[in-house]
């Protein structure tokens, strides 16, 4: 369950880093706006602190729409940086977002928020997720998943080739964020109680780890990655303090030794193989023809 | 105005604690060009070595001090051989650097939690709390030496940097490493010097920083402060770390004292927003820029 | 006929370095023009600047009679002007046909809904801009490596592949930035015929940057040299191969190859 919110998350995070190429260290913070904005709207006014007792399915939109909102301002700002600059700047809105909250009393502060409605069923979690794999997979397979792809590729040949580079990364950053911030609203009506310590850099990295760790460029990878990653530990309960100590040797060993991650770039669906296929076949192809081209040029 | 003094001497003593954790993170992002998240995991271990010198092993202050710094630096050591190296060798993008940094930052931080447990541990008192008296200031002691070692240790780095054969090829390096190793520097020994540099002052920190505050695990967060000076005064740049980590702990301090504690750790992420949308490269840093 | 791009007193200075100073050529429409010069004499910087990558210190570009200062790369594109680089930039992990269909995003419209939905408008256009990458790359025989990574062509064909995804953006200008660098003679003449023939196919006006004189010699109608950021010559092959400044620049090396 835990892993079908995660992966929410973490396909929209995949979109912003693992086609587009940018890097984020704060989408914990987007999560964390949506779970309390969706958390105030389906809150019933009795509760401390009090909500507005809305329907679900207003939360979830709220929830999103207020992180892609912030999302645009924070584009705005940051997306002009260079690489690693970007980067430092969403680690510090992350944090910076965690801080707001903690002293936010109205929210419950650092204290928490514990009166959240538990409506995240496996069915709705279930159906999300689907919804969300649907959106991504048509977005990424069209001219504007093909333009991001380029921007991750070789940003200024992206520009020459006609490409609105900063309109494109804004796009992905806001829709990364709706995500995110979705998937926020989940984790909060799972969870039934929020603190802002749960949104924090340990778990933005969380999710940029998974996005690495099912390869970049790849839907099923991030699929994969947030159910392998999310429901292993939780099988693993009995070790559970020493769940991050593997993650963070995890990391470690898959940058040194598989950066490309669980699916390199492969998707795991018919089209996905076939395209993997041809494009192991024309390698082949191009070398035995290069072998023979050298051969004839010796017979010579 | 005592209370401004007061203040200032605070904010100077923090500053200078987080210029020497600043200083390792611009070490090593001007020669390999990436922000070493892991410093923050090192320091936090400093403190602890620090702290099990003192109590368990029940040295003298000096000698848990350089314990605790030369254990620093072998930890730092260790870090960039099996987290960095293998991916400078491929030739990797930066930011899989940045992750594996994240990743040994995690698992540092957890290994402590998993085995020596998470409550905070309090240093002994090493130094008297009564705080030296100048007129109407109260200058607590442990500030001063703070303060006083802090500054003695980096004139001795800047020395190094400036005057030593090493000291050029690190500054030849934070150029271009590539044309460095070209013209004959060993480049895995310089990148190897940066990070026991970076290592030891992390140690001197780190023991300061626990005997200032407390000892816990997740001191490798606070070091992000150091971090975000380190931008402000211009990644790259070991003076601009040094000033931007002194700006940001009285700036701190001051915010903390007139306005509210709550607003300190804030302040340092909106000093970082700004840094980066009016001047990424901070007060001091270098700006490159790559051929289209 | 109006020239299709006009430049005038171009200067773009870095700091104290003055990269390019008060340059002015004209590119007249459907020829072929050469920019030569030793290296560093401010040829790319030249491209940079007319595409947009750079904002000049001073001075005026006009394309079709209006001014493309100030406006952005992407933008400049859209108007009909391209370009190929000199280390080139392939989007190296896509496959040949996805760098060239990639490129054909200027000729759909559909819009971001309308592409998560699926709906007709998509279909129709997402088949036209896949039978358009098909064609172009039949029609400049690189049909044969379609699934092949980019990174794993042979140079030549990349730098090919590289005129092809220009081509795929419907240019009216194309800038080719030092194609035949890294090419042996064969390579160099099938180059040079490439590039006459697509100018004829495509009705496009060319600007070119080349230290290889025999494609220059070979290929340009008009050539203007550059050197330290100034233009020192303009003319046709035969003007220019006896200007002594020219001469004097390039010391004669492959200006003798050239006579021969």
């Amino acid at each position: 369950m835990l892993a079908g919110i995660n992966m929410i998350a973490v396909l929209g995070l995949s979109l912003l880093t693992g086609f587009t190429g940018l890097f984020s260290f704060g989408h914990a913070g987007f999560m964390a706006i949506g779970a309390y904005v969706g958390a105030w709207i389906s809150a019933s006014p009795a509760s401390t602190p009090a909500g507005l007792g809305l329907p679900f399915i207003l939360a979830i939109v709220g929830g999103g729409a207020a992180a892609g909102i912030v999302s645009y301002f924070i584009g705005r700002i940051s997306l002009n940086l260079k690489g690693d600059y970007f980067c430092i700047a969403t680690l510090g809105f992350g944090e910076a977002i965690r801080l707001i909250f903690n002293n936010v009393n109205r929210f419950g502060g650092a204290r928490g928020w514990p009166g959240v409605p538990g409506r995240s069923t496996f069915l709705v979690i279930l159906i999300a997720d689907v919804i969300a794999i649907l959106f991504l997979a048509n977005l990424v397979k069209s001219r504007h998943g093909r333009n991001m792809i380029a921007v991750r590729e070789e940003e200024l040949a992206a520009q020459i080739a006609g490409i609105n580079v900063f309109r494109y990364k804004m796009i992905s950053l806001i829709i990364s964020a709706v995500y995110a911030g979705v998937a926020g609203v989940f984790f909060a009506h799972y969870m039934t109680f929020i603190q802002p310590k749960m949104f924090s850099l340990t778990k933005s990295t969380e999710l940029t780890i998974i996005v690495i760790f099912g390869g970049l460029g790849s839907i099923s990878g991030s699929v994969l990655g947030a159910l392998v990653l999310t429901a292993l530990p939780e099988l693993l309960r009995a070790f559970e303090i020493w769940r991050l100590v593997f993650y963070g040797a995890a990391v470690i060993l898959i940058m040194v030794s598989r950066p490309k991650g669980l699916m390199g770039g492969m998707e795991l669906t018919p089209s996905g193989i076939r395209k993997a296929l041809a494009e192991r076949n024309a390698l082949r192809e191009a070398k035995t023809k290069l072998l023979a081209d050298a051969q004839s040029g010796e017979e010579d | 105005m005592v209370q401004f003094l007061q203040q200032l001497i605070n904010g100077l003593s923090i500053g200078s604690v987080y210029a020497l954790m600043a200083v390792g993170y611009s070490l090593v992002y001007s020669i390999m060009n990436f922000s070493n998240f892991a410093h923050g995991g090192v320091i936090m271990l400093g403190a602890y070595f620090g702290f099990f010198s003192l109590t368990l092993l029940k040295l003298p202050f000096v000698a848990a001090f350089l314990l605790a710094s030369v254990g620093t630096l072998a930890v730092a050591i260790i870090v960039e051989r099996i987290a960095y190296k293998p991916l400078r060798e491929r030739k990797a993008p930066f930011l899989y650097f940045i992750i594996s940094a994240m990743g040994a930052s995690i698992l540092l931080e957890n290994i402590v939690i998993a085995t020596i447990g998470p409550t905070f541990r309090t240093y002994p008192e090493v130094f008297s709390k009564v705080p030296i008296t100048l007129g109407p200031l109260a200058i607590g002691r442990l500030d001063l030496i703070i303060f006083a070692i802090s500054a003695v240790c980096l004139t001795l780095l800047i020395f190094f940097i400036e005057k030593t054969k090493i000291g050029k090829a690190i500054q030849a390096a934070s150029y271009n490493v590539k044309a460095c190793a070209l013209m004959g520097v060993n480049t895995d020994r310089v990148i190897l010097t940066v990070f026991g540099l970076g290592g030891f002052l992390a140690g001197v920190a780190g023991v300061f920083f626990g005997m200032k505050y407390t000892v816990y695990p997740q001191i490798g967060n606070i070091t992000t402060k150091s971090f975000i000076a380190a931008v402000f005064g211009g990644l790259g740049s070991l003076p601009g770390a040094v000033l931007g980590s002194v700006i940001l702990g009285t700036i701190e301090t001051f915010v903390a004292g007139y306005l509210s504690s709550q607003f300190r750790d804030l302040i340092a992420f909106v000093i970082l927003i700004a840094v980066l949308v009016l001047r990424p490269t901070g007060i001091m840093g270098k700006v490159t820029e790559d051929k289209a | 006929m109006a020239p299709i791009l006009s430049i005038r007193n171009l200067t773009k200075k870095f700091g104290g370095l003055t990269a390019v100073g008060d340059v002015s050529f004209d590119v007249p429409e459907g020829s072929i023009v050469g920019l030569i010069g030793p290296n560093g004499a401010g040829k790319t910087t030249i491209f940079n600047l007319i595409t947009g990558v750079y904002k000049p210190t001073s001075g005026a570009i006009e394309f079709r009679g209006k001014s493309i200062l100030g406006l952005e790369p992407y933008r400049i594109a859209d108007m009909g002007i391209t370009r190929t680089f000199q280390n080139i930039r392939l989007f190296k992990n896509l496959t040949v046909f996805e760098n060239v269909l990639t490129a054909c995003h200027m000729n759909a419209s559909y819009s971001f809904a309308e592409a998560i939905l699926r709906l007709p408008r998509f279909r129709t256009q997402e088949k036209a801009l896949v039978a358009k990458a098909e064609n172009l790359l039949e029609i400049m025989g690189l049909m044969g490596y379609r699934d092949l990574v980019a990174n794993n062509l042979p140079y030549g064909l990349q730098r090919r592949l590289e005129i092809v995804r220009a081509l795929a953006l419907n240019p009216v200008l194309l800038l080719l930035d030092e194609p035949a660098a890294g090419m042996n003679p064969d390579e160099t003449e099938q180059l040079m015929r490439l590039i006459g023939c697509i100018r004829n196919d495509f009705s496009l006006s060319v600007l070119v940057i080349e230290h290889h004189m025999d494609l220059i010699m070979g290929v340009c109608e008009h050539i203007v040299v550059l050197n330290f950021g100034e233009k020192i010559a303009e003319g046709i092959a035969d003007e220019v191969s006896r200007s002594p400044q020219v001469i004097e620049a390039y010391l004669g090396t492959s200006l003798e190859a050239a006579d021969a």
